[in-house]
């Protein structure tokens, strides 16, 4: 079987006056159908370039450099214009971090659900709204028959990501990438949205490429995680294994900073304050060929900054590190 | 019916307010006549009109002019609420009649300029927008600079000796040909001729100024959280650009419209005495020439009067396209 | 709370000299701002000195009206065979001089009815914006009109006419501004210090309120020549004054035998009205660095 979604090599960059700068560099995963990977890492570390590569989104000036990304077995990267708005929304679609913004505030929730669903799959304007008003029904909004005519102003943030899920699910993609799908909400919606994301997901059968700070999030709803920095991948693997023996130095600091979570910590029975790590991701441009969280790293060595960082290698049948000296097993 | 309520509020408060503003704007007029230097009677009765004793003792009766002034001026107050704003001595009707006489010719002039300005200068800003560092858009800056510059005066005088003497390829004066007694649609087609010049004139300060803004409220759509929404959702271009992002970006362009209706209301003044437009222009520019007060006050009160209603009608057109307005805060 | 505020009006007043100093560095790094700025310079030179240099009194008949521009007198007679450059040199003065003077008015007017509005809030501001929005309904030009035909056709009253129709704007600025500013911990602390509204008002929240009220009054100079130019046109000019407006006004009813009796004074106001404007815009962009892209 072949997978939903596989990249290999995606390496993107932004063309300066300067000259080219790499965003993203060699990423590659895959996804089958109906699981679910986690791209986790600081702000800046190219996640949500990743997500708008596959819808093929770059924001001016970002382009692709080289790699391929196979939804389904056809490269999107390479299918012309007019096929890939035959994908947009239909085999692949994508909910945004700022529910608040992401909707048009001139159009009724109804208008912007049925867009897509008339777009691609030509229903009729009764048979569009029936198919709206099921979704807005299928992620629980309430009194969902007035919400179809209501204007997204009119609802929370909470209701108008549960409208972007709707839209975003309405033609029942293959893939569906959520990108920080609950960072502007509050803390008790945001389970909310985590578990109705994993309930329609199980009833749809969709490959969710699911971006988030909410490790919590992570280690409940997918499959699998990719840790990412400085546009690099620095390890991936089976969500478990990789949260609960991180081998990359960066992974281990971000579970450190995850208060709820520390799943090494605690199952050592060792209680460790909340860390953060030092230092800032480094700013696009002032990334080198070595390890670039080596200046912030607490293992790091001469070697580090020496030579290129080295490719993803496994330590187990599918956890890959691309680490000088991975973290022990016995660490964790 | 919460909403009806709040609607029947908001709207006796929307007339009490108009109300207010006309009060007030007849209130101004009275102190105006009453601070102009010289006799009220003969303010009102124009000094180059038949201000003849007889006219002048006969103003000063119908006036109350020899009553106190909170008298006066209720008098005043009751001549206008009766839709009387006084009469013109020099051309011998009432003001509302000779307002009302002129006011469909201005109106052609102002609404075609509108139309124009909001079409060319729409669509202008809005091609613009899609290069924001691209030729089109150089030459939306460059020229809503030059064109916001220039008087609308002089840019008429100037076509209109361009097409009077250099190229003579359409009339530079007045509304029809009065030689060649046309009717029908070869009448409106004589209009038409005769209202290019006119309405160009009038209309190249706002195609400049709606260019200028429509080309920056539509990169700002085009760079909304929305519009990534739309692409993402596989819309053409063409609906996300011509939908998702104009809807948006034409809610400043309704704004400045309506604030402008005076503006252009008094363009066309100016437009109208260069072509010879038989409009409320020309009103205003024989009333000045002849010292015509009754008839300048009543166009003053006439032109607020407008204003308010179009500011009535921008109000609404802005609920129909913007719903965050529509609803309002109660929700 | 009683207990111990030092003298804490600092911050605002501080913070404000390095800024204007950005923003004068800005201004002048902006080359259409710069050009607008020669422009304005040099039509000033020209009215002030020009009417000596050249020699030529406007009001003289030097030779026979409508001659075109050619060699004696450069640029043409008009209808009365008066020099239209010594016209344009004379005039320059009127126009400008209305132009900068209306121009205060409009900001006096505008900056007290906005201030004490932002400032206090509640009824007074109520009152306030209801008597601009009062303004606001008159069409300016008509109502200004109107002011000039029953005040008298001269230069003062044209100058206090215009300043009187154009102020609600910058009213409407000046308040957001002060309503934007009151709310501002410095303006907080002065008040909580025991500052009296005046001082509040004028050395607290005004100087930083200052940047987009400057924009705007250099903005009104250009539209108070528009102004003078307009009334003029329309036979309210001041006849007993050389001005831009008034040769334009003189010589419309000639435009077609002698486009160049209309042509040069129409070019004079639209140099100064285009100088101001592209001063005003550099002057926008310098305080507001984050939209020059735009």
């Amino acid at each position: 079987m072949i997978p939903i979604l596989s990249v290999r090599d995606l390496t993107v960059s932004l063309k300066r006056a300067s000259g080219t700068v790499p965003v993203l560099e060699r990423l590659s995963f895959e996804l089958d159908r109906g699981r679910t990977i986690a791209l986790v890492g600081e702000s800046g570390c190219g996640k949500s370039m990743t997500a708008l590569a596959i819808m093929g989104l770059l924001p001016d000036g970002f382009a692709l450099e080289k790699g391929s990304i196979l939804l389904d077995g056809e490269d999107v990267t390479k299918v012309p214009p007019a096929r890939l708005r035959a994908l947009r929304g239909n085999a692949m679609s994508m909910i945004f971090q700022e529910p608040m913004t992401a909707l048009n505030p001139v159009f009724t929730v109804g208008d912007q659900i049925c867009e897509a669903l008339r777009l691609h799959q030509g229903l009729g304007r009764q048979a569009a709204m029936e198919r709206a008003l099921a979704m807005l029904k299928a992620v629980q909004i309430p009194a969902a028959e007035q919400r179809l005519h209501a204007y997204p102003h009119a609802l929370s943030g909470g209701m108008r990501q549960r409208v972007m899920i709707a839209m975003a699910l309405a033609c029942r993609p293959k893939l569906l990438i959520a990108d920080e799908p609950t960072t502007a909400l509050d803390v008790t919606v945001q389970a909310q949205v985590f578990d109705l994301l994993k309930e329609l997901q199980e009833e749809m059968g969709t490959a969710i490429v699911l971006i988030t700070h909410d490790l919590g999030a992570v280690a409940d709803i997918t499959d699998t995680v990719a840790v990412l920095y400085a546009g690099r991948c620095v390890e991936h693997g089976p969500t478990l294994e990789v949260m609960e023996a991180p081998r990359h130095p960066y992974t281990r600091g971000l579970m450190a900073c995850s208060p709820h979570l520390r799943l090494g910590a605690a199952a050592a029975g060792v209680p460790e304050p909340l860390q953060e790590i030092p230092g800032l991701v480094p700013p696009l441009g002032q990334r080198p060929p070595s390890c670039a969280f080596a200046p912030r790293c607490a293992r790091a060595t001469d070697k580090c900054s020496a030579q290129d960082q080295p490719p993803l290698a496994a330590i187990s049948p599918d956890h890959e590190v691309s680490c000088w000296h991975p973290e022990e097993r016995a660490v964790a | 019916m919460k909403g009806g309520a709040a609607l029947w509020a908001r709207a006796a408060r929307q007339i009490v307010n108009i109300v207010g503003l006309l009060l007030a704007v007849v209130v101004l007029n009275f102190l105006l006549i009453q601070t102009a230097p010289g006799d009220p009677a003969q303010v009102i009765g124009g000094e180059m009109g038949g201000a003849s004793p007889e006219v002048l003792a006969q103003i000063r009766a119908q006036y109350g002019l020899d009553r106190s002034l909170p008298e006066q001026l209720f008098t005043y107050l009751g001549k206008v609420a009766h839709g009387d704003l006084g009469y013109s001595f020099y051309f011998n009707q009432p003001v509302t009649t000779l307002i009302l006489d002129r006011l469909p010719a201005t109106m052609l002039l102002v609404v075609a300029a509108l139309v124009l300005a909001v079409v060319v200068g729409g669509g202008m800003g809005v091609l613009a927008a899609r290069k924001p560092d691209g030729a089109l858009s150089r030459f939306v800056s460059v020229v809503s600079t030059a064109a916001h510059a220039a008087p609308v005066f002089w840019t008429g005088l100037m076509l209109l000796v361009l097409f009077s003497s250099v190229w003579p390829i359409l009339p530079v004066a007045g509304m029809v040909d009065p030689a060649a007694q046309y009717s029908g649609l070869d009448h409106a087609l004589d209009v038409a001729r005769h209202m290019v010049l006119p309405t160009v004139t009038l209309a190249i300060v706002y195609i400049a100024q709606y260019s200028r803004l429509m080309r920056a409220s539509m990169i700002d759509a085009l760079h909304a959280d929305y519009v990534r929404t739309a692409r993402a959702k596989g819309l053409s271009e063409r609906v996300v650009v011509g939908k998702h992002a104009l809807r948006n970006a034409l809610i400043p362009l309704v704004t400045m419209v309506g604030m402008q209706f005076g503006q252009m209301f008094a363009g066309a003044v100016l437009v109208e005495t260069v072509f010879s437009w038989p409009g409320l222009g020309r009103l205003v520019f024989d009333s000045i020439l002849r010292r015509d007060y009754p008839t300048l006050l009543g166009i003053l009160f006439f032109s607020a009067l407008l204003v308010i209603l179009v500011n009535l009608v921008t109000d609404l057109v802005y609920r129909l396209i913007d719903p965050r307005i529509r609803t309002g805060r109660a929700a | 709370m009683s207990a111990s505020l030092p003298t804490t009006q600092t911050g605002a007043p501080q913070g404000v000299a390095s800024p204007a100093g950005t923003a004068l560095r800005l201004f002048l790094s902006n080359p259409i701002g710069l050009g607008g700025l020669i422009i304005l310079v040099v039509l000033v030179f020209a009215a002030l000195a020009g009417p000596q240099l050249y020699g030529v009194d406007s009001l003289d008949i030097v030779g026979m009206p409508f001659q075109p521009p050619g060699d004696d007198p450069i640029l043409g007679t008009d209808y009365l065979g008066r020099d239209i450059l010594a016209g344009l040199l004379q005039g320059g003065r009127a126009s400008l001089a209305v132009g900068f003077t209306s121009a205060l008015i409009t900001v006096v007017i505008g900056v007290a009815f906005g201030s004490l509005a932002g400032f206090f809030g509640g009824a007074a501001d109520t009152l306030l914006m209801k008597i601009t929005e009062f303004f606001q309904t008159l069409p300016t030009l008509l109502f200004a009109m109107v002011l000039v035909t029953l005040f008298g056709q001269h230069l003062v009253v044209t100058t206090i006419a215009i300043g009187i129709v154009s102020w609600p704007p910058t009213a409407r600025l000046a308040r957001a501004e002060f309503l934007r500013l009151r709310g501002l911990e410095f303006v907080k602390a002065a008040r909580a210090s025991g500052a009296a509204p005046a001082y509040l008002i004028w050395r607290v929240i005004l100087p930083n309120a200052a940047p987009p009220i400057v924009v705007s009054a250099t903005l009104a100079v250009g539209t108070a020549i528009l102004f003078e130019g307009a009334l003029s046109f329309l036979g309210l000019g001041d006849p007993n004054v050389m001005s831009w407006g008034l040769m334009l006004g003189q010589n419309r009813a000639y435009a077609l035998d002698a486009w160049w009796t209309v042509m040069f004074p129409g070019a004079a106001i639209f140099l100064a009205v285009l100088g101001t404007s592209l001063v005003g815009d550099a002057f926008n962009d310098a305080i507001n660095p984050r939209l020059r892209k735009r």
